[in-house]
């Protein structure tokens, strides 16, 4: 979930401002531009196998996939045209698993990134240890998935697990319970891990654009009286705006895509309990070999995901030229 | 590197850096910031929380896990560690890390660069369509087409081998390192370049004696986070080899679960294991790791 997640906001730099200030303009002699041609076309050549053998292949296979019946092993599979498609509007499991999507994106995305404004703005006032501070709230982020999911799925055990013990000794037994087995509880939970892995990311790079931040205007607001919400609000974060939004892209699309963290948790259940369209569509087409349905779930989400980001990305390539940050 | 820097934040005055000589003038003036520290104290151990579960839970004896899951180690012991890497299978799991890893991170900044310099510098008609396609993997997710490829890589006489992993480890990353590589030679300056022109120098020279030396450091924060990317991934291993000959920690640690035994220690050590060289590399080298990140990120 890690890296995954991280290029999808930077994707759409404009090509057009670079034009011109890298590489020789149209008036190198015309024998430097067939050198450069060759040249280029030889070292592009690896990237442009690559892609096209891994990536664009697979993904029209993708689009094949979503209107045959594919189990695997029939070598000639089915047309079936849109069926897989208006099976996926009729399942009330796709709903669900949408809707978790959403509650994944909106909590997902809003607590690490308040938390993290918080935190960052907080460790830019503070004098000292903030370097350090800033090793350690980074360190989950670069861990493996799996060993977050293992440790917490260890930690809310209902039996032996850290939680429940914890919450008995402080005198609240009665909030203990199977964290990860309980339906009302379990996606939150899962959640709160998330939460746990990427706080840590947004602290580190809100804080670096916090260093371009003109102290000036923040000292003649507090002059002008302004209180330390204000401060934040009105000074601070339109300054960071840019940044704060790349931010923002990243981890929404991350959670579109999310996947990992739950599959290793709680495989989706109990009972579709935390299922995401990413879980719902493994589980369709490797335990129920239902691979022509599972590649139509999984195109949905690249259909949802797509057009926020290049929204996103378009409203924050604005702001960095309006020269309002980065 | 835990209970030594835990309780440094409150006493450490080191030389300023150049964030504090920034910070806002109120809070330049000595002031109780004891509550600040505390809660930044307290944000930092519920941080570091489950890595200290980890390692103390690897440190007890057998019995003492049986006893007292809940406690701290009382008596160090490895038998854990040894549990692990010996019935758990971790030292092959290690290996296949290694061997999956590396060839990856080295084909992914190889290619990379080469795709990354062409499109920032070496003009041509189709260059912006071909950056186009690239740059797409970076906005579909993997699992958009991961099961296609499972079928691709079977009749591909892939699916199972550690070529066909690295090979699709490698493909994964190309996206971003072609998008960060491209991002950074942009930011070159032009003159040197044009001054080896005018002496004859031919391209390909210009770019390996060049311009490639000029491009070690954004190499070598690709290099970083491509690596921890690739011994991270779990998705690749898991479904691309399925067999269990070549299995990565990533996947060991999660087969290593599914017995679902009490075995809370060695599986204590076998995170352990997976995480610890990955903690290692990130301390040695973190100012690398999130400049890296920024760079890629930020300025694009």
């Amino acid at each position: 979930m890690t890296t995954a997640a991280l290029p999808a906001a930077t994707a759409a730099t404009p090509l057009k401002r670079r034009r011109g200030s890298g590489g020789p303009t149209s008036t190198s002699p015309a024998v430097t531009r067939r050198a450069q041609t060759r040249l280029g076309l030889l070292l592009v050549a690896p990237v442009m196998i690559m892609t096209v053998v891994f990536f664009l292949f697979p993904l029209g296979n993708a689009l094949y996939y979503s209107v045959v019946d594919f189990n695997g092993i029939n070598p000639n599979p089915e047309f079936v045209g849109l069926a897989n498609f208006q099976e996926m509007f009729l399942d009330p499991e796709v709903w669900h698993a949408l809707g978790n999507n959403f509650i994944w994106i909106i909590v997902g995305t809003a607590a690490p990134l308040i938390i993290g404004l918080l935190v960052s703005v907080l460790l830019w006032t503070t004098r000292t240890g903030s370097p350090i501070y800033r090793v350690i709230f980074f360190l989950p982020y670069v861990l493996p998935g799996v060993a977050i999911g293992i440790v917490w799925g260890w930690i809310y055990d209902p039996v032996s697990g850290w939680l429940n013990q914890a919450l008995t000794a402080i005198g609240l037994g009665d909030l203990t319970r199977g964290w990860l087995g309980d339906p009302n509880i379990a996606l939150y939970a899962v959640l709160a891990t998330a939460v746990w892995a990427s706080t840590g990311f947004v602290i580190v790079i809100l804080l670096s654009a916090l260093r371009n931040v003109d102290i000036e205007l923040v000292d003649s607001a507090k002059i002008d009286g302004a209180n330390p919400a204000q401060r934040l609000w009105y000074v601070i974060l339109p300054q960071i705006m840019p940044v704060f939004l790349m931010v923002l892209t990243l981890t929404l699309v991350g959670g579109f895509s999310v996947f990992d963290i739950i599959f290793i948790m709680t495989g989706g259940g109990p009972a579709g309990a935390t299922n995401t369209i990413g879980t719902y569509a493994y589980s369709q087409a490797f335990e129920l070999s239902r691979i022509g349905y599972g590649t139509t779930l999984a195109l949905l989400i690249t259909v949802l995901s797509v057009p926020f980001a290049v929204f996103l990305n378009r409203l924050q390539r604005r702001l960095s030229l309006d020269g309002t940050g980065a | 590197m835990t209970s030594s820097t835990l309780s440094r934040p409150d006493t450490a005055r080191g030389p300023r850096d150049r964030q504090q000589r920034n910070a806002p003038t109120e809070l330049r003036r000595p002031r109780p910031q004891f509550g600040r520290h505390l809660l930044l104290l307290v944000l930092a151990l519920f941080t570091l929380f489950p890595v200290l579960l980890v390692i103390s839970t690897t440190l007890k004896t057998p019995e003492d896990v049986r006893v007292n899951p809940f406690g701290f180690f009382s008596t160090i012991s490895l038998q854990n560690i040894v549990d692990a890497w010996t019935v758990g299978r971790f030292s092959d799991y290690l290996l296949n890390s290694i061997l999956l890893t590396v060839p990856s991170t080295a084909l992914v900044i190889i290619f990379s660069t080469m795709a990354g310099y062409t499109f920032a510098r070496l003009p041509f008609r189709g260059r912006t369509a071909m950056f186009y396609l690239v740059v797409l993997g970076l906005l579909v997710p993997f699992f958009t087409y991961m099961i296609p490829l499972y079928f691709q890589l079977r009749s591909m006489g892939l699916l199972d081998t550690l070529a066909g992993a690295v090979l699709l480890l490698t493909s994964t990353g190309l996206s971003f390192g072609t998008f960060f590589m491209r991002a950074f030679f942009s930011d070159l300056p032009m003159e040197l370049e044009q001054a080896a022109r005018v002496d004859g120098a031919s391209e390909l020279r210009i770019f390996l004696s060049v311009m490639l030396p000029l491009a070690r450091s954004g190499i070598g924060a690709l290099t970083v986070f491509t690596f921890l990317g690739n011994w991270n991934n779990f998705l690749i291993p898991l479904l691309y080899l399925p067999g269990g000959d070549f299995r990565p920690l990533t996947s060991g640690l999660y087969m290593f679960t599914g017995g679902r035994s009490l075995d809370i220690g060695p599986l204590a050590a076998g995170t352990l294991i997976t995480i610890l060289p990955v903690i290692v590399l990130f301390i040695v080298l973190q100012r690398q790791v999130t400049q890296g990140f920024l760079s890629g990120a930020v300025k694009g």
